[in-house]
């Protein structure tokens, strides 16, 4: 199904479609006609009243003439008669009476008064008039002037309340029957409608099914039929066969041509696999042939290069001799020019030994002043020291001075302001005395103020001479240090002189055996040099000789490794053919038996 | 408005209207006495303490045989009191300012004599306003006057007796 489900659902969308559009335009009708058939009715109704309506009129004046008609004949009647009896009058009003329609009559005379009268209310009454309980104001009337002697006038009461009850009735039995009728049709309407709908579901239905019946065996089963080639061909399977039946629509032609492309690839397909394989076998050959060649090529390489190696390993051993015996050449050379740098060295050694000697001696006796001298310098740092002391015994006795000197000044002051506010009390008399005491208070405050400047200076110089005190103390510790070392430098000075003297001796003995060795080491040197000559006259020939052999060695060399290009060619071209097999191999050309007997061939 | 005030001291006034006054230190602040009013300045002085007086009295002290009582001026004018050192001084006041009694002050400074323009006096009592009154609670300050490089405060020494007695 899922090939065909485009295709069903199409039908089934339309078919639906189709079967909505019929119920649609059944309901339409349908309500169309209902409409039409409500306005009938009303028109036959409003008819029917306007029928009605006329009858009653006609009835009413039928009755009227009726009744007039009556009533003349009973005047007639009563004219031909010669003598009235008041029963004849009781009889006549009486049969007037008898008309159904008639509720009342009276019989009036020449005053307009009415001696006579009858009604009827469930049967026949009489008297001379009516009963005021009786109301005829709402009832016909019809009254009629006489020539009859003693009756004036007669007046007879009726009603048309029966005829309009009988037609109502009537009309009502009319409507009703219309709209019954109306109903069913209604129904029927119904019915007609669900026929309908129905019918037309039934054909739609039929529509549906031939159309699906149709598609399925004309259009959907050849595309199934090329769907399924084509779903072989994606397996790259060549081997199916297009059917094609003998009617010639679209779908047929097309199938038609695809039969024929297949044919023609199968074709293509079989020669290019059969040349392949051809290709491949002669490619093997091939490489066999190189592979042979190849192997030789290498034996023979491997040959001349281990002579090769030989003679290598030959001229480099003579070269390494060559070398050995140049380096000894060389190292005899710089073993004479050392042995020589290092006789004058040891002569200037010896020199120089002498000179330190004779400066040691000197550096020992300058020690020994020194000693001296630090020793008169530490008595005379003490004698500083003590006059320092003194210093600072003055210093702290003046500042007491000078102490009393502020104290002194002080109390001036305040004698002077004393002196002051007296004199202002005395008034103009004391104003000399205040002059007197100002410049008493001006002293007394210069005295305070020099006393205050000589504290500070003595402070200052008590401060000076503590700090000269602890630097002659640290002065004296110095120079004792000082003393000391002086000292253990003289002792030292005279055990590095005797030692001096003795490497002097040594040096001058080791001078003389140094000479000695310098001379045997330049004969050593000399024969040395002619035979570094003759080995690298052989180390040339050597050499000449292992170039050849090399030669030799790179000419095979190269032949082999055009085998080997030869050998990997082949390889490639083993390669391709196989790829190219490998490639055409998922064509299948024919059906398996076929293919078989190919792969054996 | 200038109220000036006649005072003994302003009766005696000198010719040239220069006044006399004398000057000392308390807590950095200069202050002033007139001189007429001082009758000595001691040094040196051995106080003898009253148990139970207030702490603005600082004892008595006993001058060539007369015994005066001595205030703590720092107190008086609402500073906080200071130990004596070697610089306190004692101002006794003369008989007509208050009976036979002194001020401990910080430090003495010179006799002043100014021009009595140079003095500005302050309001009187009836010319300030609500708020400048309430913190005008005492009238010892007397005027400030206006010197080269500082002001001097003058005080009025009569008031300082009265000023212990309104305290307590």
């Amino acid at each position: 199904m899922k090939q065909t489900s485009i295709a069903t659902k199409i039908i089934f969308f339309s078919c639906g479609i189709a079967l909505l559009l019929m119920v649609v335009g059944c309901v339409l009708f349908v309500q169309y006609e209902k409409v039409l058939l409500n306005k009938m009715t009303e028109e036959k109704e409003v008819e029917k009243q306007n029928f009605y309506i006329y009858r009653l009129y006609q009835e009413k004046t039928a009755l009227a003439e009726q009744l007039t008609a009556q009533i003349n004949a009973l005047v007639k009647q009563m004219q031909s008669v010669d003598v009235i009896y008041s029963q004849t009058f009781e009889f006549q009003i009486q049969s007037l009476l008898m008309h159904p329609m008639v509720v009342a009559a009276e019989f009036c005379d020449e005053g307009g008064h009415s001696f006579l009268a009858a009604w009827k209310i469930k049967t026949v009454q009489t008297a001379k008039a009516f009963p005021k309980s009786l109301k005829l104001k709402h009832h016909m009337v019809i009254q009629k002037q006489t020539e009859i002697h003693s009756i004036e006038m007669i007046r007879v009461y009726y009603t048309n309340e029966k005829i309009e009850q009988k037609l109502n009735i009537l009309k009502e039995q009319d409507i009703k029957g219309l709209h019954d009728t109306r109903q069913n049709i209604y129904n029927k309407l119904n019915g007609l409608f669900l026929a309908q709908s129905l019918g037309s579901f039934l054909v739609v239905l039929l529509l549906g099914a031939t159309l699906i019946i149709t598609l399925r065996w004309l259009i959907l089963n050849p595309i199934q039929d090329l769907m399924n080639i084509s779903t072989q061909l994606k397996k790259l399977d060549l081997s199916v066969d297009v059917q094609t039946s003998t009617a010639s629509h679209e779908l047929n032609s097309l199938a038609l041509a695809l039969g024929q492309l297949l044919d023609g690839f199968r074709k293509i397909i079989a020669d290019v696999k059969e040349n392949a394989g051809l290709l491949s076998g002669s490619a093997d050959n091939m490489t066999g042939i190189a592979e042979q060649l190849t192997s030789h090529s290498e034996e023979a390489e491997s040959k001349a290069n281990n002579v090769a190696e030989a003679s290598v390993q030959i001229s480099t051993n003579i070269h390494t001799i060559a070398n050995s015996v140049e380096q000894i050449s060389d190292n005899m050379e710089a073993v004479s020019s050392t042995s020589s740098y290092l006789f004058n060295n040891i002569n200037s050694v010896a020199n120089a030994i002498e000179e330190l000697s004779s400066s040691l001696s000197h550096v020992g006796e300058r020690a020994q002043n020194g000693t001296k001298i630090a020793e008169e310098a530490v008595v005379l740092a003490k004698k500083a020291g003590k006059t320092v002391n003194t210093l600072r015994y003055a210093a702290d006795e003046i500042g007491g001075v000078s102490e009393f000197i502020q104290r002194i000044a002080h109390k001036t002051n305040i004698l002077s302001l004393n002196a002051t506010i007296e004199a202002a009390s005395a008034g103009s008399a004391g104003r000399g005395f205040s002059v007197v005491a100002s410049a008493i208070q001006e002293f007394a405050e210069q005295s305070s103020r020099a006393a205050k400047d000589i504290t500070d200076r003595i402070a200052s110089v008590q401060k000076g001479t503590y700090e000269i005190e602890n630097v002659f103390k640290d002065v004296s510790t110095i120079i004792r240090e000082m003393n000391e070392s002086s000292e253990s430098i003289s002792f030292a000075v005279i055990e590095q002189t005797k030692a001096v003297q003795e490497i002097a001796s040594n040096a001058l003995e080791a001078d003389e055996r140094a000479r000695n060795i310098t001379v045997s080491i330049e004969d050593l040197s000399r024969t040395v040099n002619d035979a570094a000559d003759n080995t690298a006259q052989v180390a040339m020939g050597a050499n000449d000789v292992s170039t050849r052999i090399q030669g030799v060695s790179e000419s095979i060399s190269f032949n082999r490794q055009i085998s080997h290009q030869i050998n990997e060619t082949a390889i490639v071209l083993n390669h391709l053919s196989g790829n190219l097999k490998f490639m055409v191999d998922p064509f299948k050309v024919s059906h398996q038996s076929k293919s078989n007997n190919n792969n054996k061939e | 408005m200038r109220n000036i005030k006649n005072t003994t001291s302003e009766k005696k006034k000198l010719p040239e209207s220069k006044r006399q006054f004398c000057s000392f230190q308390m807590a950095g602040h200069y202050f002033g006495v007139d001189i007429l009013d001082v009758k000595e300045i001691i040094d040196e002085v051995i106080l003898t303490k009253i148990h139970h007086a207030p702490s603005e009295m600082l004892g008595f002290v006993n001058i060539r045989g007369h015994v005066h009582l001595v205030l703590d001026l720092r107190l008086l004018l609402n500073f906080s009191t200071k130990s004596i050192d070697e610089s306190s001084r004692v101002l006794l006041f003369h008989p007509n300012v208050g009976e036979s009694f002194g001020v401990m002050v910080d430090q003495i400074g010179h006799m002043i004599e100014v021009e009595e323009k140079l003095i500005e006096y302050r309001l009187s009592e009836d010319n300030i306003s609500g708020i400048a009154r309430d913190f005008r609670k005492s009238e010892l300050e007397k005027g400030v006057c206006k010197l080269k490089d500082k002001l001097l405060i003058i005080l009025d020494a009569s008031k300082f007796l009265n000023a212990v007695d309104l305290k307590r």
